[in-house]
């Protein structure tokens, strides 16, 4: 039960990241980044926890009693926030992608080249 | 490229990462039981040192404050890039119409779903606010408090309509928020450089431990994260947003329209 963690942090790497290679359109790319994303939360979560402690919030128990390991959860929280703001960022682009060259296909998106009305 | 050689890619770089990812694998720490020294003399010692009960937001808004002011940095560019991407391409005027797609018809809203939402927006804005302000004696903080209370903006959208956001909504305004949280930030960081101290010194008196003044200087911090993170998402929700609006002149309304075909065209 102990290696749970560390599996699902694995498999959830793992799909993202086929995700991402097989990816047809921009946005479901941005998804699976997300996922990969998901994947080193749980893994800095799970390296975080310790048994039978409490949060690193000493509130309700007294400073001293076990707690799990606050810099990790720190890491994690800010990620979140600033992943959300990157994701806005890469939805931005594939609404001006989308509006350039009419196609969200990495596959069809070749860098570098003017697009195919030159209107720019 | 084909997905088929992408496949074929990944599997060869994953091959040659085997062997360190193995390595790492096998010298993990046992679940439960983690070797870092760090956490736990955080655990042991902040509470006295810092006056604070939240071990996360010290470790965010003090003692890993540096690494939190480039986060913010990082917040800050990220928004400014969705922002200036969007606007860019759709100009400053700020329109009071919503789109709609042609043919289907626009339903009034009920008075019950307007009613939920105004009681549910300001609910939600006063639980940001209070999230952010008990940063230092429980879970929340500048981050989560931050996200809530712009959260709560797209409730408004949602009962209010989009005329009636637009006007609730003023953009200028959560670019300010957004600014001065950063620029606060800076200041928190830079000023005790000037009195010849390390950056985010914390010459601010702690405060009492469960108090909600407590921590000194990370009050600040917080705040300003707060301050900058409401301005970024409440932005960001503003820019997106704005994208369903109607075009107002005909060449961009052309545009659309060819775009809505090409889509519906592949879909």
């Amino acid at each position: 039960m102990t290696l749970l963690p560390w599996l699902v942090a694995a498999w959830l790497f793992a799909v993202g990241l086929y995700g991402l290679v097989t990816s047809r359109h921009y946005v479901h790319l941005v998804g699976c980044l997300t996922v990969c994303q998901s994947a080193t939360y749980v893994l800095l979560l799970g390296i975080g926890y310790v048994h039978e402690a409490g949060p690193p919030v000493f509130y309700d128990h007294p400073p001293g009693t076990p707690a799990v390991d606050p810099v990790v959860q720190a890491l994690v929280l800010t990620d979140i926030v600033v992943g959300a703001a990157v994701t806005a960022l890469l939805l931005a682009i594939a609404i001006q992608v989308q509006r350039r060259r009419g196609t969200l296909d990495p596959q069809a998106l070749r860098p570098l080249r003017p697009p195919p009305s030159a209107a720019e | 490229m084909t997905p088929r050689w992408r496949l074929l890619l990944l599997a060869l770089a994953l091959a040659a990462l085997l062997p360190a990812v193995l390595r790492v694998a096998l010298a993990m720490p046992e679940f439960g039981a983690p070797t870092a020294v760090l956490g736990q003399s955080v655990n042991a010692l902040v509470p006295e040192l810092r006056h604070v009960a939240n071990m996360v937001a010290a470790v965010n808004f003090d003692l890993r404050g540096f690494d939190t002011l480039g986060e913010e940095c990082m917040l800050l560019c990220a928004v400014t890039g969705a922002t200036v991407l969007l606007r860019g391409a759709r100009g400053e005027r700020g329109d009071v119409r919503a789109g709609h797609l042609p043919g289907r018809p626009v339903i009034p809203r009920a008075d019950a779903t307007v009613l939920v939402c105004r009681v549910a927006a300001t609910l939600t804005l006063l639980f940001g606010i209070s999230v952010a302000l008990h940063g230092m004696t429980t879970p929340g903080g500048g981050f989560q408090g931050g996200v809530i209370a712009a959260s709560g903006l797209l409730l408004l959208y949602l009962g209010e309509g989009y005329a009636g956001w637009r006007t609730l909504v003023p953009s200028p305004v959560l670019a300010a928020m957004e600014g001065s949280g950063a620029v606060l930030f800076v200041l928190c960081a830079g000023l005790p450089l000037i009195a010849g101290h390390p950056a985010l010194t914390n010459g601010l008196p702690l405060g009492e431990w469960k108090d909600l003044y407590s921590g000194g200087l990370m009050i600040a911090v917080n705040a300003a994260v707060a301050l900058s993170v409401t301005g970024s998402f409440g932005l960001l929700l503003v820019e997106f947003l704005e994208e369903t609006r109607e075009p107002a002149d005909a060449p961009a309304s052309n545009e659309a329209d060819h775009e809505d075909g090409t889509m519906r065209a592949r879909t």
